[in-house]
């Protein structure tokens, strides 16, 4: 057993300091991380420990001032978001899944899955491959961000997205946005919103190599526990990270196929089928550019023929 | 002390008492003399928490003891004397007057001395335990013609029906149905079902219900899922609905009110409304609106 020092003789003694805030790199003792520029950061979203609370989704719209969005009971059991947005960047999804209950109607017959979604900040990004302004870049923090002044709501990133997470503020600046992995926070040295508002340490923020250790090892531990159903999404050769996507800086440990919370099993970036696309236009445009001509000559054809008659 | 923000270095010792501060004297858990065992040793090396020093003649572990620091395991009290200085060394619960945490509670409560099974107020089924007895007596009941009660069994009103809250909102909803991320989270009132209920009524998802009781009426939202059980006694299924508070007639968020079907009983020693469990009745459909 490790041992432990006594709360009398404890290193930071028995009369704490107190720290007037802002603190300075506050990171370090929220999430255990000293932000410095030049290193990736990420979530890693461990949804076996997430409750449901939808602290994170309150806490992203509150950080980020992002107004309430299509308000309305939606009935898709607890969740009335619906998906993530131009104005919500941090989505809890609700899933009740069905359990063999052997016909015994004591037991429960569902359980629920929550998994809180996020931008996955991809190593390849789509969104910022179709953006024509420049206005999407990579940050120092390894995170791809929408610069809001540059941006001028062309909307190219919205389909460009394999995971269907930038909209337009249709309703605000017609502009696109999405989450920043909280830039401004981490420009201080603090802890994106979302994984401090974490009450179980389902969202967890850090160094993205860092992360995935950590991943690897819970992983590990649930596998020997007898959940082998537990796997990574987004970490390199996982479900996930393909089709040129690369790996993502926001990743997530899983229970059910991905198509359950709403990702895609195999995400592929658009730009990989630019190629085909355009050989198929080509070709179209050779076929139809013929089927045209030969309409134009065919009337003059039967009008002669018609003639005739 | 409460903006203090530094934790226990790699969780050790675990108690975080420099995070924050917890009323009184930043105290994490109260009456922790009981994590060591009469003589003062912990009850095992694992739990581990606040255990007594002989050499320093004090109380020492990894939080602040909530007991008298230098009052040694096995203090006597005199004959004569006032508060503390009258509870042994043994005794952990310091609130109390002899000191001990109570099972048997012979004096203090209006009911008891130890706890039983009552059904409550309105119920479908009669107690098995006290035939005679269907509910607590000591109950406090107010009989007015606008707090009338179902009788056990009443058929007119065949449903379970309870109440809870959700995350998203605090008690009644005053303070959170108004703000815009919350409201947006759990914007309406709604009521839980179960599928074989809904067959039963012809309720659709998402559609509205009314609720019934001998106190009034209410609409809401229907949620027909599958986490409701329905629940199976001597043969008979008794169907459950789950109704939310928070909701109300103002805010951005709203709903009707919960509290328009409860009845008002009170728990005999903290007089606190028993509307936790009731019966009422269920269909399909909007309220009728009374002109």
């Amino acid at each position: 057993m490790m041992s432990r020092p006594l709360a009398s003789e404890h290193p930071t003694g028995p009369f704490y300091r107190t720290l007037p805030p802002p603190t300075m790199h506050e990171a370090a003792l929220t999430a255990g991380v000293r932000i410095e520029p030049g290193t990736t950061y990420g979530f890693f979203t461990d949804t076996t420990v997430c409750i449901g609370c939808k602290s994170c989704e309150a806490a992203c719209k509150q950080w980020n001032q992002n107004p309430m969005d299509d308000f309305g009971f939606k009935g898709t059991s607890y969740d009335n978001t619906g998906e993530l947005s131009a104005t919500t960047w941090r989505h809890v999804a609700f899933v009740e899944t069905r359990i063999d209950t052997n016909g015994d109607h004591r037991r429960d017959r569902t359980r629920w899955t929550f998994m809180s979604d996020v931008c996955k900040h991809c190593e390849n990004a789509g969104c910022m491959e179709a953006c024509p302004t420049g206005a999407i870049i990579r940050t120092e923090f390894g995170t791809v961000l929408i610069q809001q002044d540059v941006c001028n709501g062309c909307a190219y990133c919205v389909p460009s997205c394999p995971f269907g997470v930038i909209t337009l503020a249709e309703e605000q600046d017609r502009k696109a946005h999405k989450c920043t992995l909280c830039y401004d926070r981490m420009k201080v040295g603090m802890e994106p919103a979302c994984a401090k508002a974490c009450p179980t340490d389902s969202i967890q923020f850090g160094p993205v190599t860092e992360l995935r250790e950590r991943a690897r090892e819970r992983l590990r531990f649930l596998h020997s526990r007898g959940r082998r159903e537990a796997y990574l999404y987004g970490v390199p050769d996982a479900p996930g990270a393909a089709g040129g996507v690369g790996s993502l800086n926001c990743f997530f440990l899983l229970t059910e196929r991905p198509e359950v919370y709403n990702l895609p099993p195999l995400p592929e970036l658009p730009s990989r089928r630019a190629g085909a696309g355009f050989l198929t236009a080509t070709a179209a445009a050779l076929f139809w550019g013929a089927v045209t001509t030969a309409m134009i000559l065919a009337p003059r054809r039967e009008q002669r023929e018609g003639g005739r008659q | 002390m409460a903006q203090n923000r530094v934790p226990d270095t790699n969780w050790v010792p675990g108690s975080h008492l420099g995070w924050g501060y917890a009323w009184p004297s930043n105290r994490r858990i109260m009456y922790n003399r009981a994590s060591a065992d009469p003589e003062g040793n912990p009850w095992s090396e694992r739990k581990r928490y606040i255990w007594w020093d002989a050499e320093k003649g004090r109380w020492v572990g990894y939080d602040n003891p909530d007991f008298t620091l230098n009052k040694p395991p096995d203090y006597k009290p005199p004959d004569k004397g006032s508060g503390d200085e009258c509870l042994d060394g043994k005794s952990p619960f310091i609130m109390m007057a002899d000191g001990k945490g109570w099972l048997y509670a012979p004096a203090g409560l209006k009911d008891g001395p130890l706890p039983t099974h009552y059904e409550p107020v309105e119920s479908p089924l009669i107690n098995r335990i006290y035939p005679a007895q269907q509910t607590n007596p000591a109950a406090k009941l107010f009989h007015r013609p606008d707090n009338l009660y179902h009788a056990p069994g009443d058929p007119a009103y065949p449903y379970v029906i309870t109440t809870y809250r959700l995350t998203e909102h605090h008690t009644g909803g005053v303070m959170t149905r108004w703000l815009p991320w919350l409201a947006e989270l759990q914007p309406h009132g709604f009521v839980e079902i179960s599928p074989e209920l809904a067959a039963e009524k012809g309720i659709q998802h998402g559609e509205w219900v009314t609720l019934t009781t001998a106190r009034g009426e209410v609409e809401a939202r229907a949620v027909v899922t599958d986490r409701m059980l329905p629940l199976s006694f001597d043969g008979r299924v008794i169907h459950q609905i789950g109704m939310p508070w928070h909701f109300g007639y103002k805010g951005i968020a709203r709903g009707d009110v919960a509290n328009t079907l409860t009845s008002i009983v009170e728990d005999p020693n903290s007089r606190i409304h028993e509307g936790k469990v009731f019966t009422c009745n269920i269909r399909a459909g909007r309220k009728e609106v009374r002109a």
